[in-house]
């Protein structure tokens, strides 16, 4: 193997020794440079390409002349964007969004191309929702109710992660048929599980974007007496996310109960009588906060073993000191560890040690 | 014969009446490198902004060096910096091909004047005081050049690997299949991470056991910190500053290449570079 010097790759070899070694002449002669590692960190991601730069979020006060190229570069970004891909399929669609505050139907074109689903805003330049291909698990259309809409159809994609997406679009059978002839071309499966996608339906509904269901399963929940009707055992859906535990009831299509998972306090399962029909049942109470008060929620059903074990770590897992948890780069190679490892043992990769390690392991 | 840059008159200007907007002031050096010689020696225009590249000498070593305002090169145009660093390489290669041994320096290293005594003094004073060290660094590095390598490897093949070979993950695996289907979310959570796991793992060995290989070939090495590859699957798992005898990176290639024939790896080799990791 040859060592490359003059290629386009090797400058971000050469500029990182330029600008971070060589030697170095003591502090009163020289001339302060504190404005330097900006420099080397934004030149870097410029050589690397504006994408990353834009990617890695750096903020600068840009000039005219870069302004102007981020404006170009946002107009030409459409056939760029597909650039060394071939668009399959071009449609009119939506895409679910609920970030924060603002839920909403986002419009756009959606592109399938041969590596990846898109769907692009042109007017704005925005890429509203994106997925390669790889990353979709299940695909699953149904009916969807829209406020005082008419029911219509809904393309439902469950990706890598856990994470649901909606999608609406002027023909989604065609959508849907279109994705998976080209995941099959790709060699890609699809997750066949009927039994799956019902769930993660319901799921879609009130999932934030980015949250991730852990667990779930069908479960009775004894509702809280409402008016006039006394509070009654009722079936739907328990979900632990990694934000909250939440009771979905079906058939009025909403959330009666959601409990962020800081909230939870305790729990404990036994066996009782849920109501003269019902006797002798396995009950799991939890107990949680609400501003300062306590509240329980009971449930009943399936697997409350397994629930119970994973309440437990949740619950439990709270008491984990954050130094055990909490990462760190390795300043000399890199690596990821524990702060608590590389304080107390050195980096496992490289073998760095802090100076204080260091003082320690020659006195000590 | 050295040609001095006009507007310094080789008095050191009176700080109290020094013009902040010192864009007409001459009184910094910056400094390229360090190289051997006695004699003072002019190169010509090839520094930055043109400006004039010459020695200033002390016993038998001298500092590369042109005449600038006594504050660092800065600019928020990409382009503009590159083109700077471009040209203090240059610099520096053509000190490495004129004088033979080099001590580079890294990019807007510039000395000034202060009260007691000019930018010529100062440096002279320093390349006095820092003479051992500046000898035994000349000493290290001559003949040889610094080489980098970066050793990849691609994380889908490394999991796959992995996923086979561990008894761990094959049991959870089993697990997953039969817990209720709710549960299995929360398995395959546990899973990823101990995936992540095992992986960092089987990097840390892979890391130790490149670098013992790599060791045996070259004079001196340094490890620097790993950088992010264009390519997602792509990660970086080593990336190694090396100081062997210029053009003779022969044997070092040839054990690079069995790194890179590994089953998932790849190796970047690049290189000859002035010293720069090892002053």
């Amino acid at each position: 193997m040859e060592p490359q010097r003059n290629t386009n790759a090797t400058l971000v070899d050469l500029l990182d020794r330029v600008l971070d070694k060589g030697l170095v002449i003591h502090a009163d002669l020289i001339v302060s440079v504190a404005g330097i590692p900006l420099i080397g960190v934004n030149l870097r991601a410029a050589l690397a390409g504006m994408e990353t730069m834009l990617k890695y979020g750096i903020m600068q006060a840009w000039d005219e002349r870069i302004r102007a190229w981020e404006r170009n570069y946002r107009s030409k970004k459409e056939s760029s964007l597909i650039q060394g891909e071939e668009i399959i399929l071009r449609m009119l669609g939506s895409y679910y969004s609920s970030k924060g505050i603002y839920t909403a139907w986002r419009y756009g074109h959606f592109y399938l191309t041969t590596d990846r689903l898109l769907l692009y805003h042109g007017d704005f330049g925005e890429v509203l929702f994106e997925t390669p291909l790889e990353k979709i698990k299940v695909l699953v259309i149904r009916k969807a109710k829209h406020f005082t809409e008419k029911e219509r159809e809904e393309l439902c994609l469950l990706l890598e992660g856990n994470k649901v997406a909606r999608l609406s679009a002027l023909d989604v059978n065609q959508l849907k048929e279109a994705i998976e002839k080209r995941m099959k071309e790709l060699g890609l499966a699809l997750e066949q599980d009927p039994a799956l996608p019902a769930f993660e339906e319901r799921a879609a509904e009130f999932l934030a974007e980015g949250e991730r269901v852990i667990c779930s399963g069908k479960m009775w929940y004894l509702m809280d007496s409402e008016g006039i009707t006394d509070s009654a055992w009722s079936p739907g859906y328990l979900y632990l996310t990694d934000k909250r535990l939440c009771w979905w009831y079906d058939f009025e299509q909403r959330l009666p109960l959601e409990i962020p998972t800081g909230d939870l306090l305790t729990f404990a399962r036994e066996t009782r009588d849920l109501s003269p029909g019902l006797k002798k049942k396995k009950v799991l109470d939890v107990i949680y906060a609400v501003n300062g008060t306590r509240r329980l929620a009971s449930f009943s059903g399936d697997a409350l073993e397994e629930w119970d074990q994973i309440l437990k770590s949740i619950i439990t897992g709270r008491g984990v000191s954050p130094i055990d948890e909490e990462t760190e780069t390795c300043p000399q190679c890199g690596r990821t560890a524990s702060i608590k490892e590389l304080l107390e043992q050195g980096c496992p990769r490289c073998g760095w040690v802090s100076p204080k390690m260091e003082k320690a392991v020659v006195s000590g | 014969m050295t040609t001095r840059p006009l507007p310094d008159n080789g008095s050191p200007p009176d700080p109290r009446t020094s013009d902040p907007d010192s864009a007409s002031n001459s009184s910094g050096r910056y400094v390229y490198c360090i190289v051997k010689g006695s004699e003072p020696v002019n190169l010509g225009r090839i520094g930055i902004e043109g400006n004039e590249v010459y020695t200033i000498p002390y016993n038998d070593l001298c500092a590369l060096v042109h005449s600038c305002p006594p504050e660092p090169y800065q600019s928020q145009d990409q382009e503009i910096v590159k083109g700077w660093i471009v040209t203090h390489q240059k610099v520096v290669d053509a000190a490495w091909e004129r004088f033979g041994i080099v001590l580079p320096m890294g990019f807007d290293t510039i000395i000034r004047c202060n009260k007691v005594s000019d930018p010529e003094e100062n440096m002279r004073r320093w390349l006095k005081e820092d003479y051992g060290n500046l000898k035994a660094k000349m000493d290290k590095v001559r003949g040889r050049a610094e080489y980098g390598v970066q050793v990849f490897w691609d994380s889908r093949v490394m999991a796959q690997k992995i996923t086979e070979e561990s008894l761990e993950i094959k049991k959870l695996e089993e697990e997953v299949k039969s817990k209720p289907r709710g549960l299995a979310y929360m398995y395959r959570q546990k899973l990823e991470n101990l995936l992540k796991k095992e992986m960092e793992k089987q990097a840390d060995r892979y890391f130790k056991e490149f670098y013992e290989r790599i060791k045996q070939y070259v004079d001196d090495l340094r490890v620097d910190k790993t950088k992010k590859a264009e390519d997602e699957n792509k990660l970086m798992l080593m990336n190694l500053s090396c100081l062997l005898p210029k053009g003779g990176s022969k044997r070092l290639g040839y054990e690079l290449e069995k790194i890179d024939a590994l089953e998932g790896f790849s190796v970047r080799f690049t290189g000859p570079w002035p010293p720069y990791s090892f002053v």
